[in-house]
């Protein structure tokens, strides 16, 4: 059973990373111009038609059905090059993992059945906001026809502009707390601003929508919205702190790279030993990185005790490091660091977004202990 | 209290004369100084109210879509608003602000947007490289032009080429020079001397009409073979190359400058090292004394830009908490956030309190001490256009004026002084930096969502505010200095980079 899963393990890591270098690699720079220059469409094509959008998706839904630690392999794999394209992978999956932990599989199935192309398949979702958090601006009415009508304002919908669906957080008028709907993106009722020109991630686009009297089917019971997102985001935590490590790995490789091209002074950068303390730092960084997400990974997989603590703890440890850990990336490279024609200022653009992900980053600190304050 | 004897401590490390620096300044400078500095930075605040707010975002959007598009617009406008001329003195034609006032008005400018701080500092970054080579005659000419564009309407800014494809920090440390890849040489050859070679990452170099380049008549021993060259954009054999593509202060271009035999004339040679034959300094002294000089002033200068940056991201912070409710109440009032922006607030106020510091030091030691003390400041204020036109305009002519000059700063700065001022421009500029990137990663784990957006301005700051800690040398390199210049002195046995 092990020797499979590490064979499973090894398979998907070589085809992640096999993909991220003749893939992305080589446009890196041209593919994060969007939104000034084309969305690239066809290395989503790709990746998804190699399954990196199925990772996590049941067999029963055509997926790959894999656990925790194979998502992470992979997103840290493509995040070493770049992120953009695991943040689309992430958000998909955080919107499909909701809508299978309310029990939604058969809708999720009638829509892949009816999708007719990729983005058919995808689902856009407000992956930076933790509904909990800050309150859903978006409100749904119930309709004649027994769907819902959602209205109101929604800011940074991730891939807003090219999933066919969305899923959407609302409360529904005159009931407390927030739920999920499922929304076609082609619908009447929903406007889509142009895509948001953000920090990093940039050819994982984000919109602005508004919906008015747009037709919506709610996701799980009325109310539980709460419930169904903390679950699945404390799972998904584990996944931000891949992507979050994968930056740190490439942010260290191409500044170590770098140090021993580079002369100052006479010799190699890499001989100057306050060059040499910032790469040991960045280093032991990164293995404690793969270390947590691994362990996490691993804990979420087997419903080991305490899982929701190595997930979290994971997420707001290694995300915080990354943003650390790339400011010292460019630090190495000095000037050309902060150019776009080397990765590493991306890098540290890319961990500063990560970090928000599924909602500001001390909230997830108090969220953390407070849930240790409950078993008490 | 008085009758013991205890004066032999105040020799002992910390020197007093390197940490009350303030404490020394202040009977120097004059009472009116408080009232300019007041202006100025009013000045500044109606700059950014009426210029820089309404186009900050759309430029950085702008520069995103086309990264080759030049900022005319604003350096136009920052040069209507007399930004280029106004911390030149009365006497050589500008608005005679004083220089003391410069960085608190930087960071104001810095605060609203931190690029177009950069499109007006970096001109002064020039201007201070030419004055530090103290030949007053081209001193004369080039801040004529800059005059001259202000009333045109036809902005012409001054800006320093340094860096080197193959030396960066190198170029800043005569002790690294030597064993760096310097390639731009000036040969000398009848009537001036020819240059070839490359510059890069030259702050506003694309829009500036002088550039101020430092050359070495001798690559194999640079330390003492430095030479300033002035080179007007349109000189044969001089052009620009790429303009670089950066993470952000976009709206300042970082341009590449080509030598290819470019002629430069002896009339706009500012400063050879090796012909100083009257200095009692050596050719490798006058060098670094010419990068501290620049180097003690402008690192002063990022320091206010990174203290500008982190009041900048510490005000979005603020505003969001005070805006939006956070699980049910106002962010602002949860007790974590409180001391989240207490934590960001001690930040920017510990950045400024550095470069305060470090301006006070470049008062007491460095040339801005000629106008900021009580003589050279109430001289420039009733300077009037007269005195500066017919007395002072042609003793600038006169080589006997710029060799006083030199004896007087080149000379006379005792070492001491030149170090406490190097150590604290250093410490200013690496621990402002620093701080100004904190507060922006701060503001942005505070603000979420919102803050990663590009309309909402708290990201643009993050990018923005990153080149502080690489530009007017790394913070490691800044370290290294502070270390040589107030530490390692005490200890015999300490080597300047010891490896």
């Amino acid at each position: 059973m092990l020797a499979t899963k590490e064979k499973e393990f090894k398979m998907l890591e070589k085809a992640a990373a096999e993909f991220a270098r003749k893939e992305l690699s080589p446009n890196r720079e041209e593919n994060d111009k969007y939104p000034f220059g084309p969305f690239w469409d066809d290395i989503v094509k790709k990746a998804f038609d190699l399954d990196f959008f199925h990772v996590l998706l049941p067999e029963t839904l055509e997926g790959m059905g894999l656990g925790m630690q194979s998502f992470c392999i992979l997103l840290e794999n493509i995040c070493e090059v770049d992120a953009s394209l695991a943040g689309i992978i992430f958000t998909n999956s955080m919107a499909q993992e909701i809508i299978l932990a309310t029990g939604g599989e058969p809708v999720l199935k009638s829509m892949m059945d009816t999708a007719t192309d990729v983005y058919g398949h995808l689902f856009a979702f407000p992956a930076f906001a933790n509904p909990s958090e800050i309150e859903p601006t978006v409100t749904a009415v119930p309709a004649d026809d027994g769907r819902y009508e959602l209205s109101g304002p929604m800011e940074y919908l991730v891939l807003g502009n090219i999933a066919g669906n969305a899923l959407i957080p609302a409360k529904i008028k005159g009931k407390t707390g927030y739920v999920f709907f499922t929304c076609d993106m082609a619908s009447d009722g929903v406007e889509k601003s142009e895509p948001v020109l953000s920090l990093g991630l940039h050819a994982c686009p984000a919109v602005d929508v508004r919906f008015f009297r747009a037709k919506a089917d709610l996701i799980g019971d009325a109310g539980n919205g709460k419930a169904v997102f903390d679950a699945v985001s404390t799972r998904m935590q584990c996944a931000a702190a891949a992507m979050a490590a994968g930056i740190m790995k490439g942010s260290f490789k191409e500044a170590f790279d770098y140090s021993k091209e580079r002369f100052q002074g006479g010799r190699q950068i890499i001989k100057w030993s306050e060059v040499q303390m910032i790469l040991a730092e960045m280093a032991v960084q990164v293995k404690i990185a793969e270390t947590v997400v691994e362990q996490a990974g691993r804990s979420i997989d087997e419903k080991q005790k305490g899982w929701e603590d190595g997930s979290q703890a994971a997420a707001i440890h290694v995300c915080q490091m990354a943003c650390d850990h790339t400011c010292n990336g460019i630090q190495i490279l000095g000037g050309v660091g902060y150019m776009k024609d080397y990765g590493q200022e991306k890098r540290f653009r890319d961990a500063q977004q990560i970090q928000s992900l599924l909602g500001l980053a001390p909230m997830k600190k108090i969220g953390y202990i407070h849930r240790k304050m409950q078993r008490i | 209290m008085k009758e013991l004897d205890v004066s032999h401590y105040i020799y002992r490390e910390p020197r007093f004369d390197d940490i009350m620096c303030d404490l020394k300044a202040l009977p120097v400078l004059p009472k009116a100084m408080v009232k300019e500095a007041q202006w100025a930075i009013a000045y500044a605040r109606k700059f950014n109210e009426e210029v820089i707010h309404p186009q900050c975002l759309s430029l950085d959007r702008k520069m995103h879509e086309n990264p080759d598009y030049l900022p005319w617009d604003f350096i136009k406008a920052a040069n209507e608003w007399g930004f280029y001329t106004l911390f030149i003195p009365k006497a050589i034609g500008g608005w005679g602000i004083n220089g003391f006032v410069s960085p608190f008005v930087n960071e104001e400018i810095a605060a609203a947007c931190l690029s177009m701080a950069n499109l007006i500092g970096v001109h002064y970054l020039g201007l201070i490289t030419l004055f530090s080579t103290f030949n007053m005659r081209i001193i004369k000419e080039i801040v004529g032009d800059v005059k001259n564009g202000e009333k045109t309407g036809e902005p012409c800014l001054v800006s320093l080429a340094i860096t080197e494809p193959g030396a960066g920090t190198d170029v800043e440390e005569t002790d690294l020079i030597d064993k760096s890849n310097v390639a731009c040489h000036a040969e000398k050859v009848d009537g001036g001397y020819v240059v070839n070679g490359s510059k890069i990452f030259i702050s506003s170099g694309h829009v500036s009409t002088w550039h101020i380049v430092i050359c070495y008549t001798d690559l194999k021993k640079p330390s003492e073979n430095v030479i300033a060259l002035a080179v007007k954009t349109g000189t044969k054999g001089f052009s620009f190359g790429r303009m670089e593509k950066k993470m952000g202060q976009k709206a300042c271009p970082a341009s590449e400058l080509v030598f290819e035999d470019c002629f430069v004339p002896d009339k706009y040679v500012c400063l050879v090292s090796d012909e100083l034959t009257d200095s009692r300094l050596k050719p490798v002294e006058i060098h670094q004394k010419l990068i501290d000089y620049v180097t003690s002033a402008t690192r002063v200068g990022v320091g206010c830009l990174g203290s500008g940056v982190a009041k900048a991201a510490y005000d979005k912070a603020l505003k969001f908490a005070s805006e939006t409710r956070v699980g049910g109440k106002l962010l602002l009032n949860h007790e974590w956030a409180q001391c989240m922006l207490a934590e960001m607030y001690k930040n920017w106020m510990s950045a400024r309190l550095g470069y305060v510091e470090g301006n006070y030091a470049n008062t007491l030691y460095t040339t801005q001490n000629d106008v900021a003390k009580k003589s050279g400041y109430f001289m420039n204020r009733i300077m009037t256009k007269w005195f500066a036109n017919r007395v002072v305009s042609p003793m600038m002519d006169k080589p006997a004026t710029t060799r006083k000059v030199r004896r007087q700063h080149l000379d006379g700065q005792p070492l001491s002084a030149q170090q406490c001022a190097s150590g604290w421009a250093s410490l200013s500029k690496f621990s402002g930096t620093d701080l100004g990137i904190k507060n922006c990663q701060m503001a942005l784990q505070l603000m979420g969502q919102a803050g990663l957006r590009h309309d909402r301005g708290a990201e643009k700051l993050l990018r923005d505010s990153k080149l502080l800690q690489i530009y007017e040398g790394t913070n490691q390199l800044n370290r290294m200095n502070l270390f040589k210049n107030m530490i390692g002195r005490g200890f015999q046995q300490a080597m300047d980079f010891p490896e």
